[in-house]
């Protein structure tokens, strides 16, 4: 595993996770290596035949009846959002005119 | 005695016999607060008027009627402040009940207010909130742990009669040693996830901290129990406490090496071949396991699973429907973010995120196996009493090498509990665990409560 995260990998991981990293949060670039370095150790056991659990109760597909219940009112939705408009959640734009 | 200092168990009972009423009980814990909050931060919000208004029309017929309870930070309560001790959710007031939530306010309970935890859960000390660290009610100058912090200080400083928290890996069973109180960590699933706030999803079980071992019970039968607004809970109907056992007589106990560490202090490790000894005395054959899975292994599984989980959970928080932008974050949030970015990008997937799950299979195995050789197993629950304010501050992996000890056991979403077995002496408390295989609540309570009812540990309360 590549220990070392450089500089270029930094600015695209934080583009992925969408935070803007001042420079004095640069440190951060060096903790993250640290953590990667630490998880190393688990190359010291050989999972080759071993399947991965994403979770313990190991329920798969569990569906519900398809039923329309009660929900949010338009209101209640809204209620917390920092802009809204005509009933809708206001965002800035995200296509260009 | 002050009324808030009584136990649940016996709240119930004054209650019922009318020694005095919701109100006067309420108001204890609201005088309590206000004389320590000052020195303690447990709570992020306190709702005064609400709970005396609620205490004033108190049905006492239901299990939990007219008892103050504190609510960590993280779980849902419709229309008040829930802010997860993040700014990003600075003055957010929840949309619905989480369904624990539901189930208490059916039972009758109060909530008094919402206690302080580490940012979005992340950490063992509370250092992280974005509200300020809450102070050890044994010593103000030591952390409480966390990240239940606040709920652990509410119970150790009698601010409130019962509590909920909530653990990914050590989030209740850390605090809860570290501030002397009964911590129980049910099975993953045991308790519905909806409605409380996502940290590591596929290990975040919601539990009771108490002051007694009957009272966790109490609230653990009320809060368990499947849920379909929650796909991984397990399909069985509520948690029922067993029957008191005579003694330990017929089980078998196993103590992992691996639990003693180089690094623990001598007075924890004493103080937990003491509550072996006490265990023997009532019946329990102790044996040493030796080949447990070095916890190394579960503080690198955990440390990859939870980022992951944490870069996908927290990518919600756009500031649109509801709470800040992104820009609020904190630094834990940010490095904990952009790891799990960097383990689930292109590339690098399977050998971080695939290898940690590949590992987390090996480390339920070696439970399986354990747990063919003994009914339980018992270690410290951290490797040291409640450490110094500051202590976390700068270091990237505070938290899980403090929950080293309780990591492998909530990687396999196995119950357990902590109780408190001793001090330190500087007079801070230590912590027993006892975890059993899994949905095996029951011999946990058992082996627990036998233990508390031969000991005074419990008894103990600090001096505020």
């Amino acid at each position: 595993m590549a220990s070392q995260i450089t500089d270029d990998q930094f600015q695209h991981i934080a583009k992925l996770s969408r935070l803007e990293i001042k420079p004095e949060e640069n440190f951060i670039k060096d903790q993250l290596s640290q953590a990667a370095e630490y998880v190393d150790v688990l190359k010291e056991l050989n999972t080759d035949n071993t399947p991965p659990t994403f979770q313990v109760n190991h329920k798969t597909t569990v569906l519900r009846d398809d039923a329309i219940t009660p929900s949010f009112t338009q209101e209640q939705a809204l209620s917390q959002a920092p802009s809204s408009q005509n009933g809708y959640f206001k965002t800035s734009a995200t296509i260009k005119k | 005695m002050n009324l808030n200092q009584l136990t649940l168990a016996q709240a119930k009972e004054g209650l019922a016999q009318k020694k005095f009423s919701s109100s006067e009980l309420v108001s204890a814990c609201l005088d309590q607060i206000k004389k320590t909050e000052p020195q303690l931060n447990s709570f992020v919000t306190v709702f005064e008027k609400e709970a005396l208004d609620q205490a004033k029309n108190a049905d006492l017929s239901k299990p939990l009627g007219g008892i103050p309870l504190a609510v960590k930070d993280n779980f849902l309560t419709q229309g008040q402040r829930t802010t997860a001790s993040s700014k990003v959710l600075d003055q957010y007031l929840a949309h619905y009940d989480a369904t624990t939530i539901e189930r208490l306010k059916s039972a009758g309970a109060i909530i008094i207010g919402k206690t302080n935890m580490d940012a979005w859960a992340h950490g063992s000390s509370t250092e992280t909130s974005d509200y300020g660290s809450t102070k050890n009610p044994w010593n103000i100058n030591h952390l409480p742990g966390g990240s239940s912090g606040g709920s652990a200080a509410a119970i150790a400083a009698d601010q409130a009669i019962i509590s909920v928290g909530s653990e990914t890996a050590g989030s209740i069973r850390q605090p809860a040693s570290w501030c002397g109180v009964v911590g129980f960590k049910p099975s993953y699933g045991r308790v519905s996830r909806y409605g409380v706030i996502a940290m590591k999803s596929s290990t975040d079980s919601p539990g009771p901290i108490c002051k007694t071992v009957d009272d966790a019970a109490t609230l653990l039968e009320i809060m368990s129990g499947a849920d379909h607004h929650d796909a991984t809970s397990i399909s069985e109907a509520s948690w029922v406490r067993p029957v008191k056992l005579a003694s330990l007589q017929g089980l078998k106990i196993g103590l992992p090496l691996s639990y003693f560490p180089p690094q623990i202090q001598p007075e924890v490790k004493s103080s937990i071949l003491a509550a072996v000894e006490t265990l023997k005395k009532l019946g329990a054959e102790i044996i040493e396991l030796p080949d447990v899975l070095d916890p190394k292994y579960s503080i690198a599984v955990y440390t990859i699973l939870q980022r992951s989980e944490v870069s996908s959970n927290l990518a919600r928080f756009d500031g649109i429907r509801y709470g800040h932008d992104r820009s609020f974050f904190g630094q834990e949030a940010k490095r904990r973010i952009m790891l799990g970015t960097y383990s689930l990008s292109s590339g690098y997937y399977d050998a971080y995120y695939t290898k940690a799950q590949k590992v987390r299979t090996l480390i339920c195995q070696d439970f399986d196996r354990q747990f063919q050789k003994v009914d339980a197993i018992i270690g410290p629950v951290s490797p040291s009493t409640a450490l110094p304010i500051g202590a976390s501050e700068g270091q990237a992996m505070f938290g899980e090498i403090q929950d080293m000890l309780v990591e492998p056991s909530s990687i396999a979403g196995l119950p357990g509990i902590s109780i408190p077995c001793g001090f330190d002496q500087n007079n801070l408390p230590v912590g027993l665990q006892i975890i059993t295989p899994q949905k095996r609540e029951d011999l946990v309570y058992q082996i627990a409560k036998l233990f508390e009812d031969n000991t005074e540990y419990h008894l103990q309360r600090p001096k505020l």
